[in-house]
């Protein structure tokens, strides 16, 4: 017996067809839709009745279609995802700025596998980047993170 | 007249020294953003955002303006030299540019490109400026009802033309409009949508937003790309040494280049104009119509009339997209959207009215248009020994840079973390959206114009006392609705039509 295999692409569709869903009810039970007049809930919900239908219509398309690829997922792009993430969990720590360079050197060494003249290079044009324009010249105060607000 | 006169107190706006100055470096940093293989005006926009919170209204847009129209440029750079366009508009570059490249001749295809970009960007702004107040007047006749129906020819239009599957489009679209209704009511105030959550209370903030669905999308999908970009760097191709001097076409060159650069600049225009398009279907267009003109070459095989309709004809859509975005309010593309969302975050209302209220901002950035377009070209010529260099930067080295600038970029304007989340989650949605063949563009446009689309309905809805009649009882209205049918139906009746020829096609 041939093995179905679960088509990944229809997620997308689900996905929204579940978040159709959520705004169709909480909109009618919180918002409304008309009162005399159209009330907050009223455009929401009728996007949301289009959502719906073209979610499904779409489910259905991606149902029937026997022909397209699956969709590949590659080990690297979550690897980019994992390195963001790593900074924001990083900068409750030890602040944005240290985060940011901390995140540069250690991609540029152990994922490129770049040398060290590159790698300065980036490390100086970034700091000048943040420092100089954001810090200095759009005065952002960036976060510091437990780490630094202990210290200082 | 009054037009040129308007044009010329505009002038005194975009030579101030500061506009000038700024001028300047979104032309240089739009030529080095658009070079770059992989970023993209729309990402380049977006993350040059939160550069411009420093600067008053006219003055940011008028950088971004430059960064956008030197985008158009940068990006033949990349196509004709690696044959890796540097954004979509310069796709069609690159069928010409990198088999002349090829041939010997990459400076005269550069500077074919150059100078068909400056003509053609030119004929944009001139029409631009005789046609972008005439629209402003035309939209002060629309009320409610018309704005809406406009409205939803827009979102309609980026849906049908971008990509094959409309029903995506319109996932798209519909998903980007709930995410702008999270936070308050358009029109009470109320809270709405925000799931008990002080944060969502304010809403999804635009900028982050787009910096994640877009610039942090980008960078996810570059990992991918890094081992074609060493495969293409590696070739001999990329390492020729140019000089402005060797660069410079001939008599015969500018001759073949001229009809295409003008056809395009007049057509490219009008395409930028009507909502939904942009520079990348200008671009296509433009080539599209130059196959059918004779050419000295074969177009495909490095023909100097390829390069010349693809760039005349982005370039000028690039400058005619403007028209509908300031005198309406309903940006033509996805920059666009970034482009109009920053003129609100400003406190600045795109529409009929600007040219009435804020005359120095609009005339100021159309007349900004004209210095940008000719400080590009001098830059881009400028540049041209330099390319090299600038092109050798490899994708791999830009991935880290990108991610942090996203995160600093979406910290810096929300002043938050919070505005860190969203740009990641909006980024890895972005990407998971492009992986499944759903098009981010109608997303960001869907969400710049959803405020203004519910305002809009609803008070149409207010004043007719729930009525549909205020739809359909006026000439103009049903005009409209009628547009607004074709650019629904369009694509089913292909679809249908499609299938029924591949049914005939297959045999019994």
């Amino acid at each position: 017996m041939e093995k179905k295999k679960w088509n990944l692409r229809a997620v997308i569709p689900l996905a929204t067809i579940v978040i159709s869903l959520v705004y169709i009810l909480v909109g009618l039970k919180d918002y409304g839709f008309w009162k005399g007049q159209p009330t907050p809930g009223f455009f929401p919900i009728i996007i949301a009745v289009v959502l719906l239908a073209s979610s499904i219509a779409c489910f259905i398309q991606i149902a029937r279609d026997k022909d397209s690829e699956a969709v590949r997922y590659n080990r690297n792009e979550l690897i980019v995802m994992l390195g963001a993430a790593g900074i924001i969990l990083c900068t409750f720590v030890i602040g944005l700025v240290p985060s940011c360079l901390i995140y540069i050197f250690l991609w540029l060494k152990f994922v490129e596998r770049a040398s060290w003249k590159v790698i300065l290079i980036i490390e100086c044009i970034m700091a000048a980047i943040i420092l100089g324009v954001f810090t200095f010249w759009l005065q952002i105060r960036f976060p510091m993170g437990l780490l630094l607000d202990m210290i200082l | 007249m009054e037009n040129f006169a308007s044009l010329l107190a505009g002038f005194q706006v975009a030579l101030a020294p500061e506009n000038i100055g700024v001028c300047l470096l979104g032309a240089i940093l739009g030529l080095v953003v658009g070079a770059m293989p992989g970023i993209g005006s729309l990402a380049g926009c977006a993350l040059l955002l939160p550069l411009t919170y420093k600067f008053n209204p006219t003055t940011a847009i008028i950088m971004l303006g430059a960064l956008y129209y030197a985008n158009m440029y940068g990006g033949s750079f990349s196509a004709i030299l690696l044959n890796i366009p540097g954004d979509s508009p310069a796709i069609t570059t690159a069928l010409d540019g990198y088999p002349m490249a090829r041939k010997g001749r990459p400076g005269q295809a550069l500077m074919t490109a150059n100078l068909s970009s400056f003509i053609g960007g030119t004929i944009g702004i001139l029409i631009l400026t005789v046609t972008a107040s005439g629209l402003a007047t035309i939209g002060l006749m629309f009320g409610y009802a018309e704005m809406t129906i406009i409205l939803l020819i827009a979102m309609t239009s980026i849906s049908w033309l971008i990509g094959e599957n409309p029903i995506k489009g319109i996932v798209i679209t519909m998903l980007g409009i709930l995410v702008a209704s999270i936070g308050m009511d358009t029109l009470s105030g109320a809270p709405r949508y925000e799931f008990g959550s002080m944060y969502l209370l304010g809403g999804i903030p635009f900028t982050p937003f787009i910096i994640g669905c877009v610039g942090f999308a980008q960078v996810i999908k570059l990992i991918n790309e890094r081992e074609a970009d060493e495969k293409k760097r590696s070739s001999d191709d990329s390492r020729q040494k140019l000089s402005i001097k060797k660069s410079m076409p001939t008599g015969h060159d500018l001759r073949r280049m001229l009809p295409p650069t003008l056809r395009s600049g007049v057509m490219g225009t009008f395409v930028g104009v009507l909502p939904g398009s942009g520079a990348t279907t200008g671009s296509m267009v433009g080539y599209a119509i130059q196959k059918k003109f004779k050419s000295e070459e074969p177009m495909g095989s490095g023909a100097i009339e390829g390069i010349a309709a693809s760039e005349a004809a982005n370039n000028a859509a690039a400058a005619g997209a403007f028209a509908p975005l300031l005198a309406l309010g309903i940006p033509g593309s996805g920059t666009g959207a970034v482009l109009l969302g920053g003129l609100m975050m400003w406190g600045l209302n795109p529409g009929p009215l600007l040219f009435d209220t804020n005359p120095d901002f609009c005339w100021g950035l159309i007349s900004s248009m004209y210095v940008a377009n000719v400080f590009t070209l001098l830059v881009a010529i400028l540049v041209i020994p330099f390319l090299i260099k600038i092109l050798s930067v490899p994708v791999k080295y830009m991935i880290p840079i990108i991610t942090c600038v996203c995160i600093v970029g979406a910290y810096s304007t929300s002043n938050s973390m919070y505005g860190v989340i969203v740009m990641f989650v909006s980024g890895i949605v972005g990407y998971l959206l492009d992986k499944n063949g759903f098009p981010t563009a109608p997303m960001l446009l869907a969400f710049v114009l959803a405020p203004m689309l519910e305002q809009n309905i609803r008070k149409a809805f207010i004043a007719s006392q729930g009525g549909l009649g205020i739809f359909v009882d006026s000439p103009l209205k049903l005009v409209l609705l009628a547009v607004f049918l074709v650019l629904v139906l369009t694509p089913t009746v292909k679809a249908v039509r499609r299938k029924m020829g591949a049914g005939k096609k297959t045999p019994a």
